[in-house]
């Protein structure tokens, strides 16, 4: 084999049974790898009955085919579980320098079930892996329970860690990956704190991979390399991070604002933009794994009350989540948010959106200082979200962090379901923090259809709708209308099979945004031998697709989950796209009749999935149905 | 030739007086000046060059900065090149620059983050490009959707 190494770790925490899985070829070969091939596995592998917090349930991460090629963007790695967040299947994808150490480690990946008796950690080291009783570990940060595995296990070691948000259950509790990287969406770190694993620790491995064109990939890093760091997006990321363009978001209605309920914001749009950020509190930047576009910031607050020691600084969608969603134009404080989000490991994109929908509820009197435990919500009173709100939600305290713990839509539910109107979601993810009604109709079409709720880096449809690719290769050469629907389901067919190959050969989207379609094939080809033509690549990723559609149907949900709230389709109350309306209804139902899913059930049909090969899978789903 | 413009004079006469009403816009040209740089923008069909000095002291009184239609000395911190009716378009607010440079229409080089940051601070002056054409007796030149 090429690339991957054909052997999966399988770990039962229950019993501390501990074997190697060995795939066959073809299994990569359908499934490509990462978030495609942990989704096969944890179709074969997963108990559908299983609460996602249950010892039953499983958590599998997977590398990418890449990971461990020293070229940008692809020493990635994707975990599939199901989500505690909302009860659909859970992916994220995450980068760093965990990954390649896996790879060389002679692993594509971990399979963990059942539950450790006492906290616990996973340690693989010289090829062999094993569960290590760490207590003293249990309730601490995920920067202070770095620090001691590195005194441990040396400086070396690379890391997996939740914090005290996973351990309580938080249900957008994020795992970090060397503190600084996360899985961060659908509540992956809930799941291994209810299997009792503090972290997964990893010590160097002799860089080996074995290539298929040896020289091709060698060509190729060289050819692409400089221009991946050349590339318009990846010079603004590495100067100014990924919220380099916050502004420019902001100018097209992209951004949203005190919970959606507004589109524009001039001072947010200066005082929080990457280049502020850069000016007043960057010290260095840092990046993931052979990336020469280094977009992560390392920041330093020197004084006042939002002062923080250097560290890990907030990307885009943290700056929007603790800033622009909640009413507040402080960058400081946003820094100082966004690095509590990390310490107690908590999705900044959850966390930022439930704090919102709450301080709207508030605002209007439909959550009171009853449910509250006397605490009162306020627009961008950011004393009260960094001392008071955060750590209740992290430690579950008080009737506002048990609340708020649950994220938007049951948290809406929990008090009285009308409140659900003021959320943000699809299939209870907190969408990110990129408004379709601005940013571009498609988004909307891919929140509602994305496997794992609202998310735009589960197809390609961010990055096409907003002009940033063009793929003639395989026919996508449309000028697209951000604020129309004009092309979007056509787009959306495309994009569907786009980010599935994103996702599961592990390409960062940043890194490789000015990579062709067929560069992507052809580096995966190179160190794989997968032999994909591009029609193969694209029917990976549709297979992809339709199998994670598949096991959302086995945990109930069907098309009418396929949903956005009412506050994400009202008509934006001012800013660029003040007033337009969405065709929504007009999107899904042509995407569903151009993907062949039956707009009921919310699943291909049984001609294309067995098209596709999923013969068994179809038969599951399609008996239980009859 | 391309489809908007007969030739390099008139489009530094479009573009000239463009420029002028923008550079001494208060809200506009304050803004562009902040960004301290030097851009040049080269034109192809027909064959244009215009560089816009938002660094060194502007020339004339009441202005942000200074522009210059035709081959000029000063060094350039940022350079962008494309035909131009694509920039004809683009100051209509017509034209997606991210995808201009996705797609290859559009070439730049140096400082580009920092031109960037200009988008921005620019999209209002999409509203006054059609206006000064109008003022300029081209209604003919206007290009709607
Ligand atoms: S662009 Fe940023 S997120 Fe992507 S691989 Fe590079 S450093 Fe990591």
């Amino acid at each position: 084999m090429y690339g991957n190494t054909g052997k999966v770790i399988y770990i039962n925490c229950s019993t501390g049974k501990t074997e190697i899985v060995s795939l066959d070829e073809d299994v990569y070969k359908n499934f490509i790898g990462g978030s495609g091939l942990a989704a096969k596995l944890f179709w074969d592998y997963a108990d559908f009955d299983a609460d996602p917090l249950s010892e039953k349930a499983v958590l599998i991460l997977i590398n990418g085919p890449l990971a461990g090629v020293p070229l940008s963007g692809t020493s990635r790695m994707s975990a599939v579980a199901r989500s505690p967040l909302t009860g659909a299947l859970a992916e994220s994808s995450c980068g760093g320098y965990f990954p390649p150490q896996l790879r060389y480690a002679g692993y594509d990946g971990i399979i963990i079930s059942g539950k450790c008796t006492v906290p616990s950690i996973i340690h693989i080291a010289h090829g062999s892996f094993n569960i290590v009783s760490s207590e003293e570990l249990w309730g601490k940060t995920v920067g202070e329970a770095y620090v001691k595995i590195k005194e441990q296990y040396g400086e070396r070691s690379r890391t997996l860690i939740i914090g005290p948000a996973g351990e309580h259950g938080v249900s957008y509790a994020c795992i970090l990956s060397d503190a600084h990287h996360a899985f961060g969406r659908c509540g992956l770190g809930a799941i291994m704190g209810s299997k009792n694993i503090k972290a997964i620790v990893i010590e160097p491995h002799k860089t080996i991979m074995k290539y298929f064109e040896e020289q091709k990939v060698k060509s190729l890093i060289k050819e692409l390399t400089p221009r991946i760091k050349e590339y318009i997006i990846s010079q603004v990321l590495h100067e100014f991070g990924s919220a380099g363009n916050l502004e420019g978001h902001m100018y097209t209605g992209d951004v949203p604002i005190k919970n959606w309920t507004s589109n524009f914001n001039e001072e947010m749009a200066e005082k929080l933009t990457g280049s502020t950020l850069t000016e007043k509190y960057l010290t260095k930047t840092g990046t993931c794994a052979y990336c020469v576009v280094a977009c992560k910031r390392i920041v330093k607050v020197d004084e006042g009350p939002y002062s923080i020691p250097e560290g890990p600084g907030p990307e885009y969608e943290t700056v929007a989540a603790l800033g622009c969603l909640l009413g507040s134009s402080d960058l400081a404080a946003v820094c100082k948010a966004g690095r509590l989000c990390n310490e107690f490991g908590l999705d900044s994109i959850s966390t930022g959106a439930t704090i919102a929908w709450a301080m709207e509820a508030f605002e209007k009197g439909d959550l009171t200082e009853k449910d509250t435990g006397g605490i009162t919500l306020r627009w961008g009173d950011m004393p009260t979200v960094i001392d008071t709100i955060i750590p209740s939600i992290a430690r579950k305290e008080g009737p506002l962090g048990q609340l708020l713990s649950k994220g938007s839509r049951l948290a809406a539910k929990s008090i009285n379901n009308n409140l659900i109107k003021y959320t943000a979601q699809s299939k209870g993810l907190e969408a990110p923090m990129h408004d379709p009604r601005g940013g571009g109709h498609g988004h909307a079409l891919a929140y509602a259809v994305s496997p794992r709720g609202a998310c735009h880096v589960s197809t390609a449809m961010h990055f096409m709708e907003t002009g940033a690719c063009n793929y003639p290769e395989i026919g996508f050469e449309f000028d697209l209308e951000a604020l129309t629907d004009e092309k979007k389901p056509e787009t959306m067919v495309l994009a569907t099979a786009i980010g599935s190959i994103e996702n599961s050969a592990c390409f960062c989207q940043y890194a490789d945004r000015s990579l062709t379609f067929a560069e992507m094939v052809g580096i995966l080809n190179a160190v794989s031998g997968y032999h994909y033509s591009l029609q193969d690549a694209l029917d990976a990723g549709w297979r992809i697709y339709h199998l994670k559609r598949l096991i959302n149907h086995r945990f109930g949900l069907r098309a009418c989950d396929d949903a956005l709230t009412e506050r994400m389709l009202e008509p934006a109350r001012d800013g660029e796209p003040q007033g337009i309306m969405i065709n929504f209804d007009g999107m899904i139902q042509r995407f569903y009749e151009l993907m062949n899913m039956d707009n009921v059930e919310g699943v291909a049909t049984v001609d294309t999935l067995h098209k596709y090969g999923l013969e068994q899978e179809a038969a599951i789903v399609w008996k239980k149905r009859k | 030739m391309g489809k908007y413009y007969k030739d390099t004079e008139e489009l530094y006469t479009i573009y000239g007086y463009f420029l002028d009403n923008i550079l001494k816009d208060p809200k506009i040209g304050s803004k562009l000046a902040k960004a301290g740089i030097v851009i040049k923008f080269v034109y192809t069909d027909p064959d244009a060059e215009i560089t816009i000095d938002l660094k060194n002291p502007p020339k004339k009184e009441g202005y942000y900065g200074t522009f210059y239609l035709g081959k000029c000395d000063i060094e350039a911190d940022v350079w962008s090149s494309q035909p131009a009716d694509h920039s004809h378009r683009f100051w209509h607010g017509l034209e997606n620059p991210i995808a201009g440079v996705a797609k290859g229409i559009i070439k730049q080089g140096g400082k580009v983050t920092a031109m960037l940051k200009l988008l921005p601070v620019i999209k209002p002056t999409f509203q006054q490009f059609p206006i000064a054409l109008k003022e300029m007796g081209r209604e003919d030149l206007i290009v709607t959707k």
